[in-house]
């Protein structure tokens, strides 16, 4: 499972001087940050290597009819440190209960787990030569303009060694990089005193790809103008066109969490066989996936990633486990327990947080809507919804909704006058028979793409609502 | 708890080493300590604060910043991390603007409350969550319900080769009430938070009454209408106020955005922006802040700044190198959300003050339209000037009265457009300070207060 030349050993080290009844797991990471930040065409700070090395201690023990799990993390790895952060977690275990009889610890995987796409290896090698080329090619395409302009960015890239070790034997190490990338670029210019326009990105993935610095620039640039021209949103319920950076900040929140060990332990989850979705929606959990950001050969407590259908045809199929879920409904892990997974944000010091479940990589299968274009016609008269201010779900109440900071008026099937301002929202699950985004799917795109943590073609919803100033 | 003073001799011997080669350097070291319990009707979790430290080294190499980290706080490291960040003095080529005045403070502040939590022990936390959960089940239909509480003493320390020496202790106490009802797949909860320094007393406002009450309205959610849709009357409660202070007038008066020309207030300094019942402020210094803070990362005791003077717009918030690229004075609010982080400038506790409407009025002046209450988050568009907050539920306002709860809304506007629609604000017995959390743009995560009274405005409302 490691990749060449991978030396780290900081749960291995940590695990051999740890004297812990069993079971217990270590997750140990080190990490190497650059940073690069932008302001106009300049370099205003170039930060790193940031270096950190830490490590995350749980202990399961007996507790009534259940579990207590004790969690501590530290940076500290001297004997001294390692003894405290351990104490720490016992400390916490009698504290704690969970609904688990048992936990099944997983061992070192047969073979060496594969390979799975996630270490970009010339960031690995020539990490800040790498970030500034990349800074650079994002803003080559703009040099000598004076209509679209760079605003502001950042290129913040990590380079992480993952390291597993638990009582059943478990020794597991990966690389991998995580690249945050924040860009804004404004058209300015033109009549007198006309405001600027601005698109701003925020995303992240795990290889910098300076190949797609110009694509990149030009869709920008193409939506910053477009805020220039832009008129206020209609209002209505009205057909919308998510493309798949949208939806990977609503779908792989909610799904993640509401189809999952958590919520059917809350007596929140779908049961398996209904119909949350339209038929023509099928999700699976990819947990392999090259470049997605939730993607390894194991997850965050070491258990190997394997495809999961969580929504086929609509009809609710599985449910996604960490380990102690799995313990407390006597099924297996689905490699669904990972660290730093927020709602929004994902820390890159994943060593500091105990796994929740999350889904990896959401892959959802791409329908017979066609091309964007056609999903457009499809739409008749609606909007595309380019980017939210935030759409921020709520993955207990399944809400989401949002600003809408760039989007297209869809007219007689055709794009039409870009949009801003207005709110889009709605649920995005609801028991069948309620409407939500995904029971309301009515056609699914031809072209997937790759976004952070989810891999989907567009959706035509029909309906949601549009609130407008218009 | 260890205390960073202890390590001033380090300190001291790597900042003289940058001072060899550099004409000003700074460190600013961080440590923290915290527990925390998370109860729900299945699960216990009683957790501690990672035990996370470190410093951040930074230099002015005559050009330019240079900065580097550690987590070690052992005397070789930190001289080895300041060694690192010499070297990438000869390889940066990047100029940045002149660094402005340092910080001369020398001044501790060591304070603890009278009855910290950290002595109460996490027994006594178990002990009041379990009183809270009880008190949300025994409202019928409430079936779930989730409790967290914690308290984290941090330490930041910081120094300078100006001769600033600065140390404060911030104790916190925050906890997130969520009573959660479910029937027949829908899922509907609401909350009740509090944030801010202090002991154990904080944790006062967590009442049967109070608990109850949050636990009330979450049930009764599930019976509620999705809100209206459209441009309409806005009747934001204090905390949804202090977001709307937050996003408007917060993140744009950030001079670094200034610098950036990516302020949309930068030219309308010194105008009026709303009606004169209007005044919003950043402070670092009030006493239920969770964003107070006794100095910002770069050694700079806090303040109270005037962001909104009655209606006027007046000031802006500045660390060391915006006041001195702007010709004005450093605000206090030069802040890193850690020791790794980078620093921008950043709010502390931003809020409207209060006005001389009763919220009976207000709700008779609305007309028709929405009370929006229990902000979840907002976002700004420093450049663009339109805002959005998100809150948790509302309730409507029909012919002057109220009426009907709506379930979770979404509020989009432009800014000035809200702002000059402004139709009062209550008076100080709502006024209400709540703790959240801030990103600048989507990272650099920190904890900031925001807070204010009942605020009338126009804006487009949806579900969200």
């Amino acid at each position: 499972m490691t990749p060449p030349g991978s030396d780290a050993r900081t749960a291995f080290d940590v695990a051999d001087r740890l004297h812990l009844l069993e079971p217990w797991e270590v997750f140990g990471e080190r990490a190497r940050r650059y940073e690069i930040h932008l302001v106009g065409r300049s370099t205003e700070l170039v930060r790193g290597p940031l270096e950190l090395e830490g490590y995350g201690i749980r202990v399961f023990r007996p507790r009534d009819e259940g579990l207590g799990i004790g969690f501590q993390s530290s940076t500290e790895v001297s004997e001294d440190g390692i003894r405290t952060a351990a104490a720490d977690a016992e400390n916490l275990a009698p504290r704690s209960q969970f609904p688990a009889k048992k936990i099944d610890l997983p061992g070192s995987p047969a073979g060496n787990g594969g390979t799975v796409e996630m270490c970009d290896p010339k960031l690995w090698d020539r990490p800040m030569e790498a970030v500034q080329e990349f800074a650079e090619a994002l803003l080559a395409p703009l040099d000598g303009r004076a209509d679209v302009v760079p605003s502001f960015g950042s290129v913040r890239a990590t380079l992480l060694e993952t390291t597993l070790a638990n009582s059943a034997g478990l020794r597991a190490s990966f690389r991998h990089t995580l690249i945050e990338l924040e860009f804004a670029v404004r058209a300015v210019g033109g009549p007198e005193g006309r405001p600027p326009g601005e698109y701003w990105i925020n995303e992240t993935s795990r290889r910098l790809a300076p190949e797609r610095a110009l694509p990149l620039i030009e869709e920008m640039e193409r939506h910053a103008r477009a805020v220039r021209e832009a008129v206020p949103s209609p209002t209505g319920e009205l057909p919308v066109v998510l493309p798949a950076p949208v939806l990977s900040t609503i779908l792989p929140q909610v799904i993640g969490r509401r189809c999952s060990g958590i919520a059917r332990l809350r007596q929140m989850a779908p049961e398996p066989g209904t119909a949350w979705g339209s038929d023509l929606l099928t999700l699976r959990d990819e947990g392999r996936w090259p470049w997605g950001i939730g993607s390894a050969p194991v997850d965050d407590e070491g258990t190997p990633h394997r495809r999961r259908t969580i929504l086929e045809r609509g009809k609710v199929s599985e449910l996604l486990y960490d380990l102690p879920h799995a313990g407390a409904f006597d099924t297996r892990s689905t490699g669904n327990g990972l660290r730093g997974r927020g709602t929004i944000y994902l820390d890159w010091r994943r060593f500091l947080h105990p796994p929740t479940i999350a889904s990896t990589t959401l892959f959802v299968e791409p329908g017979s809507g066609g091309s964007d274009a056609e999903l457009v016609e499809a739409a008749g008269d609606g909007v595309w919804v380019q980017q939210f201010g935030s759409a921020v779900p709520d993955p207990l109440s399944g809400a989401f909704g949002g600003e809408i900071r760039i989007g297209y008026r869809i007219r007689h099937g055709k794009i039409a006058e870009p949009i801003r301002g207005g709110t889009v929202g709605g649920l995005v699950v609801a028991p069948p028979g309620q409407r939500s985004l995904i029971a309301n799917v009515a056609a699914v795109g031809n072209s997937p793409q790759l976004c952070e943590a989810i891999v989907t073609p567009a959706l035509l919803i029909r309906p949601l609502t549009v609130a407008g100033a218009s | 708890m260890s205390d960073l003073r202890n390590s001033e001799a380090d300190f001291s011997r790597a900042l003289a080493r940058l001072e060899e080669h550099t004409p000003f350097a700074e460190i600013l070291a961080q440590a923290e300590r915290g527990e925390g319990v998370r109860l729900d009707r299945r699960s216990l979790t009683a957790s501690q604060t990672p035990r996370l430290k470190g410093a951040v080294l930074r230099a002015w190499g005559g050009e330019r910043w240079i900065e580097g980290a550690t987590s070690s706080l052992e005397g070789p490291s930190i001289v080895h991390a300041a060694d690192a960040v010499l070297q990438q003095l000869s390889k940066s080529t990047v100029k940045s603007p002149p660094p402005g005045e340092a910080s001369t403070l020398r001044r501790e502040w060591t304070e603890r409350p009278a009855r910290p939590v950290s002595e109460v022990g996490v027994e006594e936390m178990i002990a009041l969550a379990r009183d809270v959960l009880a008190w949300e089940a025994s409202v019928p239909g409430v079936t779930e319900g989730v409790v967290s509480l914690n308290w984290n003493d941090e330490e930041r320390f910081y120094l300078n080769t100006a001769g600033a020496r600065a140390y404060q202790l911030l104790c916190r106490v925050g906890g997130f009430v969520t009573p959660i009802a479910v029937e027949n797949g829908r899922v509907e909860f609401d909350y009740v938070s509090l944030g801010s320094l202090g002991g154990w007393d904080r944790f006062g406002v967590l009442t049967e009454a109070s608990v109850t009450e949050v636990a009330r309205e979450a049930r009764q959610l599930l019976d509620a209408r999705p809100p209206p849709t459209g441009a309409m009357s806005v009747l934001l409660d204090p905390g949804t106020a202090g977001t709307f202070a937050h996003e408007s007038f917060g993140h744009g008066t950030e001079a670094d955005q200034f610098l950036r020309d990516r302020s949309y207030l930068r030219p309308i300094l010194g105008q009026e922006v709303s009606p004169e019942m209007l005044s919003i402020v950043d402070d670092g210094t009030h006493p239920d802040g969770w964003g107070t803070i006794r100095f910002d990362d770069e050694g700079r005791a806090t303040q109270r700044t005037m962001l909104i003077d009655h209606g006027r717009f007046v000031g802006a918030l500045h660390d060391r190198g915006t006041a001195a690229a702007l010709h004005a004075r450093p605000t206090g609010n030069a802040r890193r959300s850690d020791f790794l982080s980078r620093l921008f400038v950043r709010m502390t506790n931003t809020y409207v003050e209060p006005g001389d409407r009763t919220f009976e009025e207000l709700v008779e002046e609305a007309k028709n339209g929405v009370v929006l209450e229990h902000t979840t988050s907002g976002i700004e568009d420093p450049l663009g000037g339109q805002m959005q907050i998100k809150v948790k539920k509302g309730r409507r306002i029909e012919n002057g009265q109220l009426t009907d709860p709506v379930t979770s809304m979404a509020l989009s506007g432009k800014v000035l457009d809200v702002l000059r629609q402004m139709r009062g604000a209550s008076r100080r017995a709502d006024f209400q300070m709540t703790p959240g959390f801030c990103g600048k743009g989507h990272t650099d995560i920190l904890p900031v207060g925001s807070g204010g009274v009942y605020l009338l405005s126009t804006a487009v409302v949806g579900p969200g």
